[in-house]
């Protein structure tokens, strides 16, 4: 019980903090003609620490971990180096809204305590099987990982996660990447940057490898994919740390992003 | 009856006939009318006492009794041309097509129940009726499938394998020169399945009164009839084909009828349709697989119920080219959006339609998807007219008119134009007018006009919109989404998610038809605030296309049609169909490099060829050649050549039994031809259906119409009294005049004495006599 009013202070927190940033719940004056980054809402377990934590000056939950900053930056450089017209606010929607399926693309961060509903579990099936594309960050090591893979197995049962190689035409659509990104966790972000260390939790098991992992459907399109091992968003939140992490990390996560975004707008 | 006891002449004389006199008016007659208005004189003194309102009533009767006797006194007369005698000829043709084998009636003469064809009926009533009772000589004709004459009603047999009555009466009426045609008598049940004329006009401008005796039953007791087959000439292999059947019944009571469907031998579908007195005339849709690829002949036949009189309507047979089609479709898009990815998710799933996509995803980079090779589109834009003449359709997204040379614009207006390909145009922020479309040579093919606002906003807008067919929309199969009837068809439109944007489109041009049409609002995009525009709530076209040359344009004026697969259920196919329909539309009606047509008949068999090379220009020197397969397996072959004054090549050949016949061409023309244009074949049925066994009912409504037309009359069998006079009177052939007296008419006489009665019942009434 006590748990219980400590996530909805949490969430109310939460709610005021980022409602006042971008909007209720809408896509960005339901203009349908451009597209529109849309952060997922969703529950994770856990307490402090786990479903909540502290950064920066205020108590976050894990689904809103990078935003809208992050989508704000991604929609401005994406607009500038690309054809896509992007909006520079960001959307954000719970799986189970009635409208999730004007936004063919969908965002989630930081999954690794995620846990889905029954109801949340058939939305985003049917939003999967419609032809939605999922894109789910910043998780690490095997734990997290398979945290993840559990919650995500009442949504598409039978399916399994594959690792994308290298010359998956994701990694090729508009920018040729010849090596899957590590943004900056702790690990790695250090030098000329503010990041301090413990934001990221310590995950369990190997953290080396950043990989993409997909699920695809019968006829071998991607339907949702996972950059595990990798913080791609903050590349885009932090841009402006400093030079060097721009040049280091930035410059990598707009590649990356640009690819899956492009990838799933023509596939 | 009535009116010739009483006026002593038929109806249609006093129609055609002139008032005359024939009696001496002089003297005597005049000294008779003084003496009777000197008596009306007196007489009227005798009634002064009377009051005005009584005196007026008997002075009129007593003058219309004395114009009587006064008219019968001159001795009036009708004045008709009648056909002079020994001059003229009645044409009498006797239909002998099969169905005149069938039962008739029971006729005059006939006992009731005792079976008699309607031929026999027919020969009956031209030996004792129409020969010794039109008062002219009479020439015999037959017709079935060709009007032939007839020597005696002894040869006349009812074999025809169809009927073509207006071509026969047509062909009469023209060219008959054996003397004076004064009219044309046709026995005939009104059947005419034969590819028979239509035009009435021209039978009727012959001046040639036609009379029709109609024969034969108005239905078919118990008669069970597959009417109509409607099925389409060629299906992908391994998809459901649809065929539309219409039954006629004729049955008392409600029956159970089965429906099979067979590919030559073999069974391919069954179901069971119930037919009655409520549904005399039913049309149902029946599935069946295509199977393999191949020319097949599909039969579908009823199940002939128990004694069905004539079991031979029950089969009908199409042919059905089984093939893969292929539909080359490019798609150009300037701006990585969801209609692109929707469209191409949409016609994933269809292995005829090879879709190649060149996506602009940054100002100088490209993204190419289903192309052929690492070369193809590699420039963006197909490198030469070869290759763009290689696609089908071709779309355009938001695509700004800049991205293309001045060559390539005027490509792609051949390619509309010249090549008879399709060109879709996709709403956008670079599409149309806001692309810089309006001053580009595809604009002169589009179906709208793209002109610009005075203050140069744009066009394309975002907004809430509801896509709603049209009339010729819901008629059409290019917006077929789904649904057996068109409140089914409105439904699935009704239903399906708002769009999400509009593109104002310009005036429509003259030959544009609009299938689907918005209602809604518009809010402009662009800004933080965008304005909201209210349009009121007349309809704006929303997909609207038209022929331009030998090809077409379309437009379609949204890009948010993805709304209605991802605001739907996964099993929810509209979005699909819609896309594949208008695909396969659009690109089908692209013109094809080769064209083989066959056309036979009983005796001929002929095949022409048209090529046409990569730039579709005509192939004028090809070595053509054509393998024929008869029925029965055996083939032939035999060179086609060039027709005189023509592009194409072909023969008529002269075929042996009637059967399906297989036709294969081959062709080969140095360097012209592409290879997979070389070889193409098709099926030909030499010989019709059992045509007389359908339809075979008596065609009152037919003979009515050409009666109408020509001033004959259709007749009765059982009662022919008065087709003589109608003859006579019928204003045809060399003609007489001839007064017919009226004097003993007994109308006048009757006249005379209900005048004096009602003279004579006033005056009685009145107390004055």
């Amino acid at each position: 019980m006590a748990k219980q009013g400590v996530h909805a202070a949490w969430s109310l927190a939460a709610a005021l903090v980022c409602g006042a940033a971008h909007g209720d719940g809408a896509l960005a004056g339901d203009d349908l003609t451009v597209f529109v980054p849309t952060r997922i809402e969703y529950e994770s377990v856990g307490g402090i620490g786990e479903a909540y934590y502290g950064y920066d000056g205020r108590i976050w939950e894990r689904w809103e971990t990078d935003f809208p900053q992050a989508e704000q930056n991604f929609a401005k450089r994406l607009t500038e180096l690309t054809a896509v017209i992007a909006s520079r606010q960001p959307a954000r929607r719970k799986l189970t809204h009635p409208a999730l399926g004007d936004s063919p693309f969908i965002f989630m961060s930081d999954v690794g305590y995620m846990r889905l509903s029954q109801a949340e579990m058939t939305a985003l099936r049917t939003y999967l099987e419609n032809g939605g594309f999922l894109w789910v960050d910043d998780f690490w090591g095997d734990a997290e990982w398979a945290s993840f893979e559990r919650a995500m197995a009442g949504v598409l049962p039978g399916r399994r996660w594959r690792t994308l190689p290298i010359e998956h035409p994701i990694f090729h659509t508009v920018f040729d990447i010849d090596v899957m990104p590590q943004i900056p966790a702790r690990d790695f972000a250090y030098y000329g940057t503010s990041e301090p260390p413990g934001v990221h939790r310590f995950p369990q098991g190997s953290l080396s490898t950043p990989s993409i992992r997909a699920y695809t459907d019968d006829d071998g399109r991607l339907m949702a994919i996972a950059t595990h091992n990798t913080d791609i968003a903050d590349g885009w939140e932090r841009e402006s740390y400093g030079e060097w992490y721009f040049e280091e990390f930035s410059t990598k996560s707009y590649r990356l992003g640009i690819n899956v975004v492009v990838y799933a707008l023509s596939h | 009856m009535w009116f010739e006891w009483l006026f002593k002449y038929p109806r249609h004389v006093f129609a055609q006939g002139e008032w005359a006199f024939t009696g001496d008016l002089g003297t005597w007659w005049w000294i008779l009318a003084a003496a009777l208005l000197a008596v009306s004189i007196v007489f009227a003194r005798r009634l002064a006492r009377w009051r005005l309102s009584r005196r007026v009533p008997l002075h009129v009767l007593q003058a219309a009794a004395v114009a009587v006797i006064l008219v019968l006194l001159a001795g009036p007369a009708l004045e008709v041309q009648r056909l002079a005698p020994g001059v003229n000829t009645v044409a009498v043709l006797v239909d002998t097509s099969k169905s005149m084998v069938l039962p008739a009636r029971a006729a005059a003469g006939i006992a009731a129940g005792q079976p008699e064809s309607r031929i026999a009926i027919a020969k009956r009533l031209v030996e004792e009726w129409i020969a010794p009772g039109v008062g002219a000589p009479v020439a015999l004709f037959q017709f079935s499938d060709e009007l032939q004459r007839a020597t005696a009603t002894d040869v006349l047999v009812a074999a025809g394998d169809r009927s073509r009555l207006v071509d026969a009466l047509t062909n009469l009426a023209a060219n008959y020169d054996q003397g004076a045609l004064a009219a044309v008598v046709a026995l005939t049940d009104g059947a005419r399945n034969g590819g028979d004329g239509t035009d009435l006009d021209a039978l009727g401008a012959a001046g040639v009164p036609i009379h029709l005796v109609g024969i034969g039953p108005s239905a078919i007791a118990g008669d069970v009839e597959l009417a109509e087959l409607t099925m389409p000439r060629s299906a992908p292999p391994n998809t459901q084909v649809t065929a539309r059947l219409v039954i006629r019944a004729a049955a008392r009571e409600g029956a159970d009828v089965r429906v099979r469907v067979r590919d030559g031998p073999s069974v391919i579908a069954v179901e069971t349709i119930r037919v009655g007195r409520a549904t005399p005339v039913l049309a149902e849709d029946i599935a069946f697989p295509s199977g393999a690829a191949g020319l097949k002949e599909i039969t579908v036949e009823l199940e002939a119920p128990a004694h069905d009189p004539l079991p031979g309507n029950n089969t009908r047979t199409r042919l059905l080219d089984v093939a893969t089609a292929e539909y080359h479709v490019l798609y150009l898009e300037g701006e990585p959006r969801w209609e692109f990815k929707f469209i191409r998710r949409a016609v994933a799933e269809d292995d005829e339609i090879n879709l190649a996509t060149w996506l602009r995803t940054t100002p100088r980079k490209t993204y190419r998807q289903g192309v052929a090779d690492a070369d193809d589109l590699a420039g963006g834009f197909p490198d030469s007219l070869e290759a763009l003449y290689g696609y089908h359709l071709v779309i355009l997204g938001s695509l700004p008119a800049t991205v293309l040379d001045d060559e390539q614009h005027e490509w792609l207006e051949s390619f509309v134009a010249e090549r008879g390909g399709s060109v879709l145009v996709l709403a956008g922020r670079n599409a149309l007018t806001d692309g810089g479309w309006d001053v580009k040579p595809l604009a002169r093919a589009l179906p709208v006009v793209l002109q610009r606002s005075a203050d140069d906003a744009p066009t394309y807008a975002a907004g809430d919109y509801g896509a709603q067919p049209t009339e010729a929309g819901l008629a059409s199969a290019l917006i077929d989404i789904g649904g057996d009837s068109l409140d089914e068809r409105e439904r699935s439109w009704a239903t399906l998610p708002m769009l999400a944007d509009y593109q104002r489109l310009g005036e429509l041009k003259a030959a544009a038809t609009t299938y689907l049409q918005v209602q809604g609002s518009v809010r402009v995009v662009g800004g933080e605030q965008p304005a909201v525009v209210v349009r009121g709530g007349s309809a704006q076209p929303l997909l609207v296309a038209q022929p331009y040359g030998f090809g077409q344009t379309a437009v379609l004026a949204t890009a948010s049609t993805w709304r209605w697969r991802m605001r739907t259920p996964p099993d929810d196919v509209r979005h699909s169909l819609f896309w594949r329909q208008l695909i396969r539309h659009l690109a089908g009606a692209a013109l094809p490099r080769q064209r083989l047509s066959v056309v036979a008949s009983d005796d001929e068999l002929a095949v022409r060829v048209a090529l046409r090379n990569a730039r579709f220009e005509p192939t004028a020197e090809a070595a053509v050649t054509a393998r024929i397969t008869a029925p029965n397996g055996e083939s032939f072959d035999t060179s086609l050549p060039r027709l005189a004054g023509e592009n194409a090549f072909g023969k008529t050949l002269a075929p042996g039994a009637p059967g399906i016949y297989r036709v294969q061409v081959s062709a080969s023309a140095a360097g012209e031809l592409r290879a997979q244009d070389n070889d193409f074949e098709t099926l030909a049925r030499v010989g019709a259906e059992n045509l007389e066994d359908f339809a075979a009912a008596l065609n009152e409504p037919l003979l009515r119409r050409i009666a109408e037309a020509t001033g004959g009359q259709v007749w009765n069998p059982d009662d022919l009294a008065g087709l003589a006079d109608a003859i006579a009177y019928g204003g045809a052939g060399v003609q007489e005049l001839e007064r017919l007296p009226l004097w003993d008419a007994p109308f006048l006489y009757l006249l005379l004495v209900l005048l004096k009665c009602a003279e004579w019942s006033l005056r009685r009434y009145w107390g004055g006599i």
